[in-house]
């Protein structure tokens, strides 16, 4: 759900104020719950309605950018479709200027070009429709992500299988469920505490007539002999093919590891982030611990400290395989796309958002 | 009168001006109204140098907190009253994201110097007429992550359901007692109606271990009453516009408890009700003391209000901004720390500050700029910016405010408080509890009225004014008067430092309350029993005054209403009891003059006239079905209590039927009523009582058959 103050902001023509009010007030857009279609939606509208170029736009997002992403406020599937958008930008306004074709150019060019900061000013009048087109396929590609996904699914779950999946994944449900349309097998789901996500997930594979399981997260070395496959969603895929994923992801991929089954990560192209790992301390993100000892609990509180993490940082070296809604690619690959996505100018762009 | 003046602004009110169809138009912008002052002085010296509001919590100050409280909430709009100091938060907020062009929440500063209460902020909203409907109320101290619209919604829903019946939502959190975000001079027991949320009791316990609830919370048709005694005021809550017109309305209304209680008290007459809504997850508090400062502040280390943490930076500050590492360790740009050091838990470091080699701090806030030596040890120390803190100093849960500083070997136990620029040291430590300020103790008298314009050139005249300092108690180079208890006004001041702080919660302590409360009911001897049965005693002394006096002056029936009614509000008594005080007092007027012989003919022949003279008084409160069953049961107990004078009971009953005080259906369902005690039966036994009913029973047939036909 957008709020109303916004959609209206967007359909008046003053786009920049649009993105500023986007990134201002962060728990604003933190509570409103913005899916990355709804925000894919948000961008193509107001680029549509933009009179001008968007180039103010673009100067504003990367400023806007290099200011939130010191903080890292903005919930990251928004931000990577801001670089995105960047990326789109820069990219067509530079092939339009050079009129190269549609190709990435030459080491030596991006070499000696010196940047592109100093002619934003000046507008490109073909960019609007390029724009346009860019995004609306961007819409299309949003919208059919986990279609796409799931059709992979009878490629890799073969009949009588034991799968193991951790918390709730809205691809992994529709990449099973697809799966289940042809084949019986079982899947066990480690609840994911304290929050339980894998309860809901356990809820939604059984009314689909899948035999599922739950089970705590303690147990998940100790079923892992039993299981063929693990297969898991994830929150970003890093440039260098690691996972921030949610909390208990990382011992369920050792576990893995150890007993020699298969990690499939199901996550569309959009998760795939430009940043590199530098600190491994900084995924976690910790929330309120109200979930781990509530704050009912009263006098303990002040004698405990209580954290309660929300990511885990998974190694590239533990993940198997990849299945994003292009095909199946091995974590070593993950570079390669990570340049198709992102325009090279932006890898830098914020080192810091995940 | 205050019921007519009440209910004629209801008819004419908000309701009238919101448009013929509510219902389809979408509910408009949420409004709130800030008071950026506490009116109290419990932060005092702290405040001098800086609004209360102003005060950093976790190095941003209290007023950001509420203002992205109250944005991210969903509030468009925000009135921020000022008082003490509003040239300095007009400054903060011109300067913060809220003043500009693209923030969600408008921020309109309102300022005047004669606000002295809550209640006169609100008055000057209603009259000003600024909320068009619904608004929060917050203080500017509430450091909340609560959404607050499912408790809008509720509001919206009951207001809608009963028009302008609820006036007031107020917003709680759950926490077990002992808590320590639960500080006890805001500690409340409230009784409520868990299948509507409506309050029905409030209280703050303020330390007592007995309370006493009135009976009629438990004898009216109420179904599900709860008492609890696990909430945290929030401090937030959500007024309908006629909150505002109330406090118009009753001048005498200072607080928000004030209001409370009154609403409360007068619920039956003005039929105004107010609501709760209780949150368990979400996180509010409202730092009211030293105290609460230091819980609130660890409770955002510890991330408890996310997302409200440092390293959100939500102030969008640059020199804010910081990273969290595990431990809760935030750390902000420039931060330099030496060889040596450790910073070991829930510690927040802010831009610009040296800290020096070999310290060990933990569950600490230290400001922007700060410089910190070698070998210093801090625990729950809260430095602000730019303090000097030197080497092998030791500073335990204490606060030391802007640009101190601290000497070498100074020791500092637990709660004191360093305002700011003061000087300690070296070599002295300070007792617990300290509290030392640049401004002198004694010049607070003059300065109560002074506003944040003169205070500096007073500041400057102070300063020549004085002898010195005492270097025994701020040690040889320090600068700064000692705020305790040496000189004569020692009460005062002993009030000051604990309320500084507030009282402390002392585990062993709490327990003993909880086991007294459990208790409480087997121990007769309690020293404040019940404040509400001795006013109803004063009360019922006062009815009986009146009444003499009405008798020997022959004062009209209306005159007396009156003064019973002012009564009646002056003791914050109930309909009910009002009723019941009447009754016993009429009934026991006539013994004093019988000088405690019962002889029942006379007492009939002196107390019919009497009963006859004050009709009109018994008509004034007896008026429905319940009333009038109330009297009987006060007319019962006395006759119970006064067994010589049972015999009179018919004549009483008859007096008072003739007179069309009572009704013939009430007296007889009174009479047949089942759960009456073995007491009450034999008095219903009695010969004339039943002749009496009798005849009353014949008489209602006699007149429903008169019906029929």
């Amino acid at each position: 759900v957008i709020p109303n103050r916004l959609v209206a902001s967007l359909l008046s023509d003053s786009v920049s104020s649009a993105v500023l009010l986007l990134c201002e007030p962060f728990p604003c857009i933190a509570q409103t719950g913005l899916s990355p279609l709804s925000l894919g939606r948000v961008f193509f509208w107001s680029s549509n309605l933009e009179p001008g170029l968007p180039m103010c736009w673009l100067q504003l997002s990367r400023f806007t950018l290099r200011r939130e992403t010191q903080k890292q406020p903005l919930p990251q599937a928004f931000t990577r479709l801001i670089v995105y958008w960047c990326s789109l930008c820069s990219r067509y306004r530079l092939h339009g200027r050079s009129e190269e074709s549609d190709q990435q150019e030459s080491l030596h060019k991006l070499l000696t070009s010196g940047g592109l900061s100093e002619d934003f000013n000046t507008p490109y009048f073909p960019l609007r429709a390029n724009l346009i087109d860019a995004i609306s396929e961007l819409l299309i590609e949003l919208e059919g992500t986990t279609d796409n996904i799931a059709m992979q699914a009878l490629e890799h779950i073969h009949s009588n299988e034991v799968i193991m999946t951790i918390g709730y994944s809205r691809t992994v449900e529709a990449f099973l469920k697809e799966a289940a349309r042809k084949r019986k097998f079982h899947v066990i789901v480690a609840e994911c505490a304290p929050f339980c996500q894998g309860h809901e997930m356990a809820v939604r594979l059984a009314k689909e007539k899948i035999e599922t399981s739950v089970m705590s997260d303690a147990a998940i070395f100790a079923v892992m002999s039993r299981v063929n496959k693990v297969i898991i969603g994830t929150k970003t895929i890093l440039a260098n093919g690691a996972l921030i994923a949610v909390s208990g992801t990382h011992t369920l991929a050792l576990a893995a590891k150890h007993h020699s089954t298969p990690l499939i990560v199901c996550a569309p192209m959009f998760k795939l982030s430009p940043q590199f790992p530098n600190e491994e301390d900084s995924f976690h993100k910790f929330v309120s611990p109200q979930q781990v000892l509530p704050f009912t609990e009263g006098e303990i509180l002040s004698k405990v400290s209580v954290h309660c993490p929300v990511f885990d940082y998974v190694p590239p070296e533990l993940i198997t395989l990849f299945i994003s809604n292009i095909g199946g690619n091995a974590p070593s690959y993950i570079y390669r796309l990570m340049s198709e996505l992102y325009h090279p100018d932006d890898h830098e762009l914020k080192a810091l958002l995940v | 009168m205050m019921a007519a003046r009440g209910s004629g602004r209801r008819g004419a009110g908000p309701g009238a001006s919101r448009g013929p169809d509510p219902q389809e138009e979408p509910p408009p912008p949420l409004q709130a109204v800030l008071v950026a002052d506490s009116f109290n002085r419990r932060f005092f010296p702290v405040s001098k140098d800086r609004p209360r509001v102003l005060l950093p919590l976790a190095n941003v100050a209290m007023i950001d907190y509420t203002l992205e409280f109250l944005t991210a909430t969903g509030v468009e709009e925000t009135f921020v009253f000022c008082c003490w100091k509003s040239a300095e938060i007009k400054e903060h907020l011109h300067k913060s994201k809220w003043c500009r062009r693209t923030s969600p929440n408008t921020v309109r500063i309102v300022t005047s110097d004669l606000y002295r209460s809550l209640g006169d902020v609100l008055r000057d909203v209603d009259a000003k007429s600024l909320v068009r409907s619904d608004f929060l109320l917050v203080s500017g101290d509430v450091v909340s992550n609560i959404n607050v619209s499912v408790a809008l919604e509720e509001h919206r829903m009951r207001r809608k359901l009963e028009k302008n019946v609820s006036v007031m939502t107020m917003i709680f959190k759950e926490s077990s007692p002992g808590h320590r975000a639960r500080c006890q001079e805001d500690d409340v027991i409230l009784a409520m109606d868990s299948t509507t949320n409506r309050i029905l009791h409030y209280q703050r316990t303020q330390g007592l271990k007995h309370f006493s609830f009135p009976m009629s919370l438990f004898q009216s048709n109420i179904e599900t009453v709860e008492v609890r005694h696990d909430l945290l005021d929030c401090h937030i809550s959500i007024c309908s516009p006629q909150v505002a017109e109330l406090f118009t309305d009753n001048f005498d209304y200072q607080t928000r408890d004030d209001f409370v209680r009154g609403l409360l008290v007068n619920e039956e007459v003005l039929g105004n009700q107010i609501h709760m809504h209780v949150t368990a997850e979400e996180y509010g508090a409202c730092v009211s003391n030293l105290l609460m400062y230091e819980a609130v502040c660890s409770d955002i280390i510890r991330r408890w209000v996310y997302p409200i943490t440092p390293e959100m930076n939500f102030t969008d500050d640059e020199t804010k901004s910081c990273t969290h590492a595990k431990h809760n360790i935030y750390r902000g740009a420039e931060v330099s720390l030496g060889h040596g050091s450790v910073l070991d838990e829930n510690v927040l470091v802010g831009q610009g500050t040296v800290i020096g080699s070999k310290c060990s701090i933990a569950n600490s806030v230290i400001g922007q700029h700060c410089k910190i030596g070698d070998e210093v040890t801090l625990d729950g120390a809260f430095l602000w910016n730019g303090v000097h803190v030197a080497d092998h100093v030791e500073i335990r849960q204490s606060i030391v405010c802007d640009e101190a500083e601290v000497k070498e070997w100074v020791k500092l136990s637990p709660h004191c408080v360093l305002t700011s620029q003061v000087v300690v040291g070296p070599n002295i430590t300070l007792p617990e509890g300290t509290v030392i300020s640049l401004h002198p103790p004694d010049e607070e008298e003059d300065d109560e009225d002074e506003f944040s314009d003169d205070s500096g050139v007073n500041k400057e005249e102070n300063k020549v004014k004085l002898k010195g300092y005492n270097k025994a108690q701020v040690g040889s180079e320090g600068r700064g008067y000692l705020w305790k208890a040496d000189d004569e006004n020692e009460v005062d001041e002993e009030e000051q430092r604990q309320s500084l702080w507030g009282p402390l919660l002392k585990p062993e302590e709490e327990s003993e309350t909880e086991s007294d409360l459990s208790l409480g009911s087997e121990q007769p001897d309690s020293r404040a029993a019940s404040p509400q049965l001795d006013d109803i005693k004063v009360f019922q002394n006062e009815v009986l005054g009146t009444l003499q006096r009405g008798e020997e002056e022959n004062i009209s029936c209306d005159n007396l209403v009156l003064e019973i009614n002012s009564l009646k509000y002056a003791y914050n008594i109930g309909l009910k009891e009002v009723m019941q005080v009447l009754s016993k007092v009429v009934l026991e007027f006539p013994l004093q003059q019988l000088n405690a012989e019962l002889d029942p003919q006379r007492y009939c022949g002196m107390l019919i006239p009497l009963l006859k003279n004050w009709t009109p008084v018994f008509k004034n409160y007896i008026k429905r079905a319940s009333d009038h069953l109330d009297a009987l049961s006060a007319i019962e107990e006395f006759f119970l209590e006064h067994d010589g004078l049972r015999t009179s009971i018919a004549k009483v009953l008859m007096t008072f039927y003739q007179r069309e005080i009572l009704a013939e259906e009430t007296i007889l369902c009174w009479f047949s009523q089942r759960n009456a005690s073995d007491k009450g039966r034999q008095l219903r036994k009695n010969q004339q009582l039943q002749k009496f009913i009798q005849w009353l029973e014949e008489a209602e047939e006699e007149s429903s058959e008169g019906d029929q036909e």
